[in-house]
């Protein structure tokens, strides 16, 4: 009970409430786990999306999933060699 | 009327698989019901030895599975609690041995000869995870409030729903001392991070020891705290779902009742 009381006056939480915060942590880190198959699926579609508004070099493309500390970002770098001109449908 | 198979899983080894299956089955069986427990665990069995059973095996899943010999053959009938059957791994073989086709069809014999059967799932999620499963209508997913064991709950229950099984939370080992003083994430904590549904709390035991090295299963030790929650959850499981879950309290002491009163606890 005197340990109750200190914590309330203190607010120190134990290492229940870390331990709850890292487990959160983990499995949303887990999740975002992507497997490289699936990056190169991804980065195929993206090249060729993006083909088609952009000449790029497609071997300079780079794709990555970037973790910060609470965000997690995909994050696609390409070299861009010229705008495409719309070619319009007669 | 067919039976049920239901695995006990967890990814995570050690904590409390085996001791879960052998009390719950037990106390299935203590409730009138025809109950096999299998041990999935080819090459590393234990169960036999929780149970007590350990020096009456002759033949062993893989045996019955196979055809090799009959089921009946392969079951071993516990003699303090009618109705237990044991169904021991095999020490020899590894866990290529089975298949998941070859334990779906294994299953239907099962159905048709006891009302439940409960599968002791080895750790991890290979082979023996999947020939386990492939066989279960159910699943029991036991975890203890250790961030390592509720992270490979989390995994595991993503598989099972990936296989349209929609599983069962028993926290297991719950130190209420520990938790009150907030050094251990309590039950509450690990339902939010799981989000199933929960069918029990284990406190924490060390009767569970005394059990284990005696090979008398838990629920049928009088005073054992762990042993009457299983068998709270045996009833749950054999169609009483709304049985109310007691949080574990352990020991209170006078000032800690004044404290809990006071709004200190916890």
């Amino acid at each position: 009970m005197l340990n109750g009381i200190l914590r309330k006056i203190l607010g120190k939480g134990g290492s229940r409430e870390v331990a709850k915060k890292r487990l959160k942590f983990a499995l949303v880190y887990d999740k975002l786990e992507v497997s490289n198959d699936i990056l190169s699926d991804l980065q195929a579609d993206v090249i060729e999306v993006i083909s088609r508004y952009f000449e790029i070099d497609k071997s300079g493309l780079k794709l990555d999933i970037q973790r910060m500390e609470d965000k997690t970002a995909l994050v696609v770098n390409t070299p861009i060699l010229s705008a495409k001109r719309k070619v319009i449908a007669a | 009327m067919e039976g049920k198979t239901i695995v006990i899983t967890s990814g995570k080894g050690g904590v409390g698989k085996t001791t879960a299956t052998a009390s719950l089955g037990a106390a299935l069986a203590l409730e009138g019901k025809r109950v096999a427990v299998v041990d999935m665990d080819i090459g590393l069995r234990n169960l036999d030895v929780v149970m007590g059973l350990e020096n009456r095996i002759v033949f062993n899943v893989v045996d019955a599975a196979k055809g090799k010999c009959k089921l009946k053959q392969a079951a071993i009938k516990d003699r303090r609690v009618e109705n237990l059957f044991l169904i021991p791994a095999s020490q020899s073989d590894n866990k290529d041995a089975l298949s998941p086709e070859l334990m779906k069809q294994f299953a239907k014999e099962l159905r048709r000869e006891f009302d439940f059967t409960l599968m002791d799932c080895p750790a991890g999620i290979e082979r023996g995870f999947e020939n386990a499963v492939a066989a279960a209508d159910e699943a029991i997913v036991i975890c203890t409030p250790e961030v390592s064991s509720v992270r490979d709950a989390d995994r595991v229950i993503g598989l099972l729903y990936a296989r349209s099984i929609t599983p069962k939370l028993v926290v297991n080992r719950i130190v209420p001392a520990m938790v009150e003083k907030g050094d251990m994430l309590s039950h509450e904590d690990v339902v939010d991070v799981l989000s199933i549904e929960l069918i029990g709390l284990v406190e924490m035991d060390e009767q569970v020891v005394v059990s284990t090295n005696t090979g008398i299963p838990s629920v049928l030790q009088k005073g054992s705290v762990a042993g009457e929650a299983f068998r709270r959850i045996a009833m749950r499981i054999n169609g009483q779902p709304e049985l109310p879950i007691a949080v574990p309290q352990g020991q209170k002491r006078f000032w800690k009742k004044v404290g809990r009163k006071l709004g200190f606890g916890k």
